[in-house]
């Protein structure tokens, strides 16, 4: 291993195993451990994110386990998420894992051209129950998540990770994307799920547009205009396996790709998520969701107002047809035409849920 | 360094040695060691310009460059960057025991009030090769005060400068539009003679022989639109069946992020009955050699870009240009004489209208590239580029002399602007001696990225990747690929594309 070695993305065609690592990062981290004051016993690989050069390790420590990570982001983007990990457990006393200080008091090491850092492996923890109790345990789990980060402040030297101002462009790009999908499916249209899809794009298509028009009129750029600090983060990857059960009550894990943004993003992802593994749209879940979520952290009737456009977007057909482009000729079988199907199905109980709680929402005074 | 000779010369003529700073971006190193288009204009420049001037570089850091050393009597001082604060803490630091004539700051307003704060005497320039000015980029109030302290604010397009002062209007009087150059030695029609053996070798290196080809050149994203040109295709398919299509870019075989985008890209080309070839990674220093094969260019952006430097290429090697009525793009066109300006950019119908025209009618290609050649030679030569800036100082020089005050623009005097004018004279009688400009330029300015200037905020794109609030007008360039060049002849099939286990991913829940 040669100190100006870079790591690299190391299982593109993602035949190598989700657990291999190349034998120079295993050095690298060899090396990574000795500036941290642990006896480290054993090394166990949990998780790789080989297409982009990520890795977390649990290590045995004389000091009781510990999660060994390499951030794959850019440093200086990585910088700003682990001064949002300290600021929430320093100055907030969140349950997120503490970050142990390496022997020159600093929170990572970089190397390879990427940050590492180690935090406290938080045992026991374990899942939720998938049920409406679990849902809403994650929900004002993340709600507090969300309160508590307002006021984050990044270190010097760290990029300004920020999706507040973004959502036109994101909706945008999906609106875009809706014609390149038809562009693809008519360029393809022996493939099996190539009729489906352009039975459907019209339809899914229009419903982007119309979110993207409802974002422009909401209240959306006032809300925006109150900045990144007063928001607070946005955990931007929030699911089922994210957020877990520990003895003390629900942590939050897996930080590293937190930025600023409307609270409620992650609150919508969690809901269409959860919607898409029950198979249906449910009122009571979404209900029961919603408000676990306020009890600690209220939503503002203007913000309510952007969940239920960011509700309204084609998510999940997006969701689930943007890898076409890749491979189109594989892609476009008679799985995705089933699913899509199935997609569409879903959509169609969707509505009435966005619907009824618009009813019930427009006599609430604003906070 | 400036020879005593010239030294003498100008002092005798009653001018003195002026100290000038440049002040590049926080992106990438000068000399252009890992490419950048501001990186090589500046690289490209200076060594003409320090004949008659002491200049110092202040630019970033980098591993494989000393923090300060001196080249040719020009002294390079390097201080961290990559991030706009922590640059401009780097500059400040530098400037406070420093004292310079003028200060000429690339693309960066946000360091102008820093600069003025350490150098309360400095004339300082700013030249805009991005819309740095809009509202995202700097706040109103910075912005007003950045432009007060300015004498000069040098564009590379009109439309940069009305960009400005649709926000500014006080920075008009300002303005300079100084167009970029071409190396006309590197870019050399196929009707030459070494044109033409170039020109013959790589279309038989890549079985053209006999094809029209159609050349893109740039990024790929969706901003580029390289879509729109390839989804023009199937309308020439029926009339033009000898037609081949080239895209010239560097993030098709990208190894480690395959974008939405260009898996869009590609699987519609995959599906034309006509070759599509598409390089992935071209060596700078090759890429001159796919103009030559070409028979007419197009640049299909679809964003107001401030003016790619695609254009002055495709006039230097002689080819028609089809460009788009974006940003400023249409301002080195003379409509039906170098080129064609499609007014609706996203429609590939009006392409497909002005490509047919083109490729049936060899004449008209050929005294359109000729047309576009004698252009380059006559405006967009980098002679012509280092003699406007080099009066540009001279502007300032004056200004310091009959001490106009800092950051006035109409208090000069009608002897003033004579004293000028004559100098603007002598400027080009002095361009004979400048004539090693070019041969200087060959080794930099391929390093460049394909069409010069990155849009700006145009991050990867996939959905979940968090946004970044930084500035990113410029492109690191990627390592080349493995693969150099992936030929999808007579396609369909269009096989190997890198393959991706997107299905197994995206599948997995």
């Amino acid at each position: 291993m040669s100190e100006e070695q870079i790591i690299i993305p190391w299982d593109l065609d993602g035949t190598l195993g989700d657990l291999f690592v190349p034998e120079y990062i295993v050095e690298m981290a060899n090396v990574v451990v000795t500036y941290y004051d642990l006896q480290v016993s054993h090394m166990e690989v949990i998780t790789t994110k080989a297409d982009k050069g990520g890795l977390i390790w649990k290590i045995e420590t004389d000091k009781g386990p510990m999660s060994l990570k390499i951030l794959h982001r850019r440093p200086t983007r990585s910088l700003f998420s682990l001064g949002a990990q300290e600021y929430l457990v320093v100055e907030k006393k969140a349950k997120v894992p503490p970050i142990i200080k390496t022997k020159m008091g600093e929170n990572f090491v970089e190397m390879g051209g990427k940050l590492w850092f180690i935090a406290e492996w938080i045992q026991p923890l374990e899942p939720v129950e998938k049920s409406l109790e679990g849902a809403k345990l994650l929900c004002s789990a993340i709600g507090e998540f969300h309160n508590l980060s307002k006021g984050y402040v990044p270190p010097s030297g760290a990029e300004m990770a920020s999706r507040l101002y973004r959502w036109p462009k994101t909706y945008k790009k999906i609106v875009k994307k809706m014609a390149w999908f038809r562009d693809i499916a008519k360029a393809y249209h022996e493939m099996p799920a190539s009729s489906t899809i352009l039975a459907v794009i019209d339809m899914f298509e229009s419903q982007a547009i119309k979110a993207l028009q409802m974002l422009e009129q909401s209240a959306y750029f006032q809300l925006a205009a109150r900045g990144n600090k007063e928001w607070g983060l946005v955990h931007q990857d929030y699911g089922w396996s994210n957020g877990q059960k520990g003895a003390d009550g629900m942590w939050i894990i897996d930080l590293d790709g937190v930025a600023y943004d409307l609270p409620i993003r992650d609150l919508r992802k969690l809901i269409t998520g959860t919607m898409d593994d029950l198979g249906t749209w449910d009122i009571t879940w979404v209900k029961g969701m919603i408000d676990a979520y306020q009890e600690t952290n209220p939503i503002e009737k203007e913000l309510m107002e952007i969940l239920l456009i960011d509700m309204s977007l084609p998510n999940l057909f997006y969701k689930n047809v943007k890898e076409l482009l890749f491979e189109p000729t594989v892609f476009m079988d008679g799985e995705l035409e089933t699913l899509v199907n199935r997609i569409v199905e879903m959509d169609k109980t969707k509505w009435p849920v966005i619907e009824q709680l618009t009813e019930e929402w427009k006599g609430v005074s604003s906070s | 360094m400036a020879s005593d000779r010239a030294v003498n010369r100008r002092m005798e003529r009653g001018e003195f040695f002026m100290k000038v700073l440049i002040i590049c971006t926080e992106k990438l190193p000068v000399p252009p060691i890992r490419g950048g288009a501001i990186q090589t204009y500046i690289a490209g420049s200076v060594q003409s310009l320090s004949k008659d001037h002491q200049i110092t570089i202040l630019g970033i850091t980098d591993p494989d460059l000393p923090e300060k050393e001196t080249i040719a009597g020009i002294e390079y001082v390097r201080v961290p960057g990559k991030l706009l604060e922590i640059y401009r803490e780097g500059i400040v630091h530098f400037l406070k025991d420093q004292t310079f004539d003028l200060i000429h700051i690339f693309n960066r307003p946000r360091l102008v009030i820093p600069v003025r704060e350490v150098a309360p005497n400095a004339r300082i320039v700013l030249s805009m090769h991005n819309d740095m000015f809009k509202l995202e980029k700097i706040e109103p109030e910075e912005a007003k005060k950045a432009i007060a302290q300015l004498d000069k604010i040098i564009t590379i397009s009109n439309y940069i400068g009305k960009a400005i002062t649709e926000l500014y209007p006080e920075a008009q009087s300002k303005l300079q539009t100084i167009y970029s150059g071409v190396d006309l030695e590197r870019f050399i029609p196929a009707y030459t003679e070494k044109g033409k053996r170039i020109r013959e070798s790589v279309r038989r290196e890549h079985n053209l022989e006999g094809k029209k080809v159609i050349l893109f050149a740039g990024r790929l994203s969706a901003n580029k639109g390289a879509d729109v040109l390839v989804r023009a295709i199937p309308e020439l398919e029926k009339n033009h069946s000898n037609i081949a299509l080239i895209i010239v870019g560097s993030k098709w075989f990208s190894q480690d992020d395959i974008t939405d985008y260009v898996a869009y890209v590609r699987a519609l080309a995959a599906r034309m009955s006509v070759p599509v070839i598409t390089t992935g990674f071209v060596a700078p220093e090759e890429i001159q050699n796919w103009f030559c094969a070409a028979d007419i260019f197009v640049c299909p952006s679809q964003w107001q870009e401030p003016l790619a430097r695609v254009h002055y290429e495709a006039m230097a090697a002689g080819l028609p240009i089809v460009t788009t009525a974006r940003g400023g793009n249409p301002e080195v066109i003379e409509g039906g004489k170098n080129g064609f300006v499609v007014e609706n950019p996203e429609d590939p119908h009006e392409f497909a209208l002005h490509l047919a025209k083109l490729l049936s009618n060899p004449n008209l290609r050929n005294e359109m590239g000729q047309y576009g050649r004698k252009l380059a030679e006559e405006k967009y030569t980098w002679n012509r580029v280092v003699s406007n800036i080099a009066s540009v100082w001279r502007e300032m020089e004056q200004k310091i002399k009959n001490k106009i005050a800092i950051g006035s623009t109409n208090d000069a005097t009608n002897e003033d602007l004579e004293a000028i004018a004559t100098e603007a004279e002598n400027e080009l009688e002095m361009n004979a001696e400048m004539a090693d400009v070019n041969s200087q330029l060959v080794i930099e300015s391929g390093k460049e990225v394909l069409d010069g200037i990155i849009e700006t905020n145009e991050t990867k794109e996939s959905g979940e990747m968090t946004e970044v609030l930084a500035d990113a007008e410029e492109e690191i360039i990627e390592t080349p690929p493995l693969k150099k060049i992936f030929i999808c002849y007579n396609n369909p099939p269009a096989k190997p594309w890198l393959k991706v286990n997107k299905k197994e991913k995206s599948r997995k829940r």
